[in-house]
């Protein structure tokens, strides 16, 4: 039997893959040369796994579509108003100074998972009738990576036995997986600088009466008082929908962030109560953001036969949460590259390590360096958000800011001054040395006293949902015998559970689930972890918190999972 | 080798909202496209059959030349050919006029042994046409078909009942209706994805594996088919309505303790429904 090989084979389907596969079908047409290209994701659907703000600067679209706003590019609207936002149990207000990059007017507001199932359908209409050629495999999950020696030469995406029937070769592979399986390549070549930051954003569609196109929020403040990294999203979308999110670090003390809880709670102030009145919840899902940036990236984006591009590489810029537009432009980059290194027969590391080369040395590499010290701002001054932003926004709920402003400066005004600074110098590149990040999993503390919140009055019970009824909303399914999530040794898990406990509360994975999958099952006076996979929106949170490394979330197979479509 | 043909149809979406015309028929250019759900266990039965048998696969369906998608899917889960019958004047065609047209495909293809068909369609839901096939070939047919057992030109089926099931035995060729009770259709293997992929790109290939004919092409009577040949009145056609809901979850304690809650509330809710319905 003939072996399945491509020219490029492009695992992942999210922004980042899609992009890469059209830059290299315009690259092929251009230059009128023949062009294998594969694509592997393991949604049923194109889009159906992917969840993302999305506010983005228009760059890197115009670069791919300069025609973007003609050629039936699925825009949600573009940013016409613009607010930063301090929110309050029962006020808000926006921020009086706002750092510029915080400023989206201009912008372009997406449901990013429709983005990509345009991409994928008009990626098949681009090829037709050229020597191109496109297969997209959706529903075929890439479960290991196939070596020859030290150079890879594709993806297994099967499992019926036989090797030529389950693999894909390629003569060169596009890892655009979010880390999902190219984690294990960098482990095999020792890739890794620092640790990666997570965060996790929940979101939800809402179909409302009001009409709020091209107005963008982002919250800071209620309901995240404890000084840990996060805030919310508004997003007004065409055709009277809103997006609403919350983004919450996965370094934190608490291990029993819930973060659909957080949801809810934002959802119960009155400014949005009142956006969301008389609307209808139409999508819930959840997703990992790779927060730390510059210092987090592979040392190398590129081995032999095969690169590394968008979240997976870690692009992801916190400064202004440019992540769309920046994977967008490493996998034009690494596109650009594997076209060239095809076209003069050489795939080795040396030929494609000018990806990382011209990645780093233009606009993502610049802007990722100019903000390597950004997210660990917060990280370092969480004082000054657990200790004073409380005292300002109590003031801002008795209706004046100034005076919680006031307030909260002379409650320790030395503190706040030299936090601040700190923050401010360090927010604008001005720190020193090399950051070795820690693990997530290391943050949660198992005697962790979370802060009790003040209740927002009088909030209409219908926009606020339980975690389980949310997760009907992310309309999972998932094949016959699926165990996407492998808990490796349950004594572990049982030790792990006493431990947190013991500090009244939950264990992360349970805490941190976006998706009602984890709990504790008490059976007989002993406690055990149970995992309800059936709910899965598949964001990875548990592996990212998990204390002992106890849990590794695979791809699902046979296109099993959420459909996040028009999240 | 064995000769088998499964007729499948492409159905409006179930999962996506079909909008409904302002005469009552359904708006099938707004609503997505899918295999109709009761044909997959047909297909499946058939792939099960070229898989531990041996025989030679071809997928049959009659529709708008978009159709020609649930061709490709069959293919994509291992048929080998497929048979598109699209033709303007089988439009409005009820199930006496579509059995006449389909009949007449087998026809064209020439010698079958086994000829598959899932139980009904979810958009017609009258589970006639499969039968009345048989009944114009003459066929002997086995209808609800669970399991089957192929020895030489034999066919050994369990059929389910009202109450059980049967256990029958025929030769061949026959035509069966496959029960959705049956093994759910397998996910499609990569290999057979790839090869399908590639076949498509090939234009003499892909004329040799996947056929467009029209009426005349099987010989069938357009008088016969299509409104003209459809002797069924479509009444009114509405809306439902939608369903929605909430869910409640039990949690924290013990099985046995949530499985009592449980019950309990259940109990409670048929009470409030008893009340509801009966004032």
């Amino acid at each position: 039997m003939k072996r399945i090989e491509y020219d490029v084979l492009i695992v992942g389907g999210g922004i980042a893959g899609l992009t890469a596969a059209h830059r290299l079908v315009d690259a092929a047409k251009t230059a009128g040369t023949p062009l294998r290209i594969a694509v592997v994701e393991k949604a049923k659907n194109f889009g159906a796994h992917v969840l993302s703000g999305a506010v983005s600067n228009p760059r890197s679209v115009k670069k791919l579509f300069p025609d973007y706003e003609t050629n039936g590019f699925p825009l949600e609207g573009k940013c016409a108003e613009s607010h930063l936002t301090l929110l309050g149990a029962q006020r808000a207000k926006d921020m009086p100074f706002a750092p510029p990059e915080m400023n989206k007017t201009g912008y372009l507001i997406l449901s990013l998972s429709n983005v990509c199932a345009w991409m994928a359908e008009n990626l098949v209409e681009k090829t037709k009738d050229t020597a191109v050629a496109v297969d997209l495999y959706n529903g075929f999950a890439a479960q290991d990576i196939l070596y020859s020696g030290q150079r890879v030469t594709g993806v297994r995406v099967d499992d019926t036995g036989a090797p030529e029937q389950d693999n894909c070769y390629a003569k060169i592979t596009i890892f655009a997986d979010k880390g999902l399986l190219s984690r294990d390549l960098i482990e095999k070549f020792n890739l890794a600088q620092s640790n990666q930051t997570y965060a996790v954003g929940v979101k939800e569609i809402w179909e409302t009466d009001q009409d709020f196109s091209g107005k963008v929020w982002h919250t800071l403040g209620y309901p995240l008082m404890d000084g840990n990294f996060g805030g919310g999203f508004i997003y007004g979308l065409k055709d009277k929908k809103l997006a609403i999110g919350m983004v919450a670090g996965l370094d934190s003390e608490n291990p029993n962030l819930q973060p659909p809880q957080i949801l809810q709670a934002m959802k119960k102030t009155p400014f949005v109560q009142q956006m969301l009145k008389g609307g209808k919840l139409a999508r819930y899902g959840a997703s990992i953001i790779p927060e730390a940036g510059w210092f987090a990236m592979p040392k190398e984006l590129a081995v032999d036969g095969a690169m590394i591009a968008g979240d997976a590489a870690g692009t992801m810029d916190i400064k202004g949460f440019s992540g769309v537009d920046k994977a967008m432009e490493s996998a034009m980059i690494a596109a650009d590259v594997a076209f060239g290194a095809l076209q003069k027969n050489d795939i080795s590391k040396a030929a494609l390590a000018a990806y990382q080369e011209a990645l780093l040395d233009g606009w993502v590499g610049q802007e990722l360096k100019a903000s390597r010290y950004y997210r660990h701002a917060f990280h370092e001054n969480k004082a000054l958000f657990s200790d004073y932003l409380p005292v300002v926004l109590k003031g801002l709920d008795k209706g004046c800011m100034m005076s919680g402003g006031v307030k909260a400066f002379f409650s320790g005004p030395g503190g706040l001054i030299s936090g601040g600074l700190n923050l401010l110098k360090l927010m604008g590149g001005g720190g020193s040395g090399e950051l070795r990040l820690p693990e997530d999993r290391t943050c949660p503390k198992p005697k962790h006293n979370a802060v009790p919140l003040a209740e927002p009055e009088g909030f209409a019970k219908n926009s606020v949902y339980l975690t389980p009824d949310m997760v009907f909303y992310a309309h999972t399914h998932y094949h016959h015998g699926n165990d996407h999530i492998k808990e490796f040794d349950a004594a572990v898990c049982k030790k792990c559970i006493a431990r947190f406990e013991a500090g009244n509360n939950p264990p992360p994975c349970v805490g941190d689930c976006t998706a009602d999958v984890h709990s504790v099952l008490a059976k007989d006076g002993a406690k055990s972890h149970q995992m309800a996979l059936e709910n899965c929106v598949q964001c990875r949170t548990c592996e990212i918190v998990c204390p002992e490394k106890n849990i590794r979330v695979n791809p699902a197979l046979h296109g099993s999972g959420p459909d996040f479509r028009g999240l | 080798m064995l000769k088998v043909v499964v007729f499948i149809k492409q159905v409006p979406d179930t999962s996506s909202k079909a909008g409904v015309n302002p005469d009552g028929t359904i708006d099938r250019a707004r609503a997505k496209r899918m295999l109709n759900n009761f044909d997959r266990y047909a297909l499946q039965k058939a792939i099960e059959i070229k898989r531990s048998v041996g025989a030679e696969v071809t997928c049959v369906t009659m529709g708008p030349p978009p159709a020609i998608e649930v061709l490709v899917e069959g293919l994509e889960h291992g048929a080998d050919y497929g048979i598109l019958l699209t033709d303007k004047r089988l439009a409005a065609s009820d199930t006496l006029a579509t059995a006449y047209a389909l009949h007449k495909v087998v026809g064209y293809i020439g010698q079958v042994d086994i000829i598959l068909t899932g139980l009904q369609t979810t958009d017609g839901d009258t589970a006639q046409v499969g039968p009345q096939i048989a009944e114009r070939l003459d066929l002997p047919q086995i209808s609800y078909c669970e399991s089957l057992t192929i020895t030489g030109k034999t066919a050994k089926a369990r059929r389910v009942v009202e109450g059980g099931f049967q256990n029958v035995e025929t030769a061949m060729p026959l035509l069966i209706t496959v029960a959705n009770s049956a093994t759910p259709l397998g996910h499609k293997r990569f290999i057979e994805v790839a090869q399908v992929k590639e076949m498509l790109r090939t234009p003499e290939e892909r004329a040799r594996r996947i056929k467009s004919v029209s009426l005349d092409d099987v010989g069938a009577d357009a008088a016969r088919t299509g409104l003209v040949g459809s002797p069924t009145v479509v009444g009114k056609t509405w809306k439902l309505g939608e369903v929605g809901g909430s869910c409640k979850v039990f949690e924290g304690e013990a099985v046995e303790t949530e499985v009592a809650r449980l019950l309990e509330s259940l109990a409670a809710d048929s009470r409030n429904i008893a009340e509801m319905l009966h004032g």
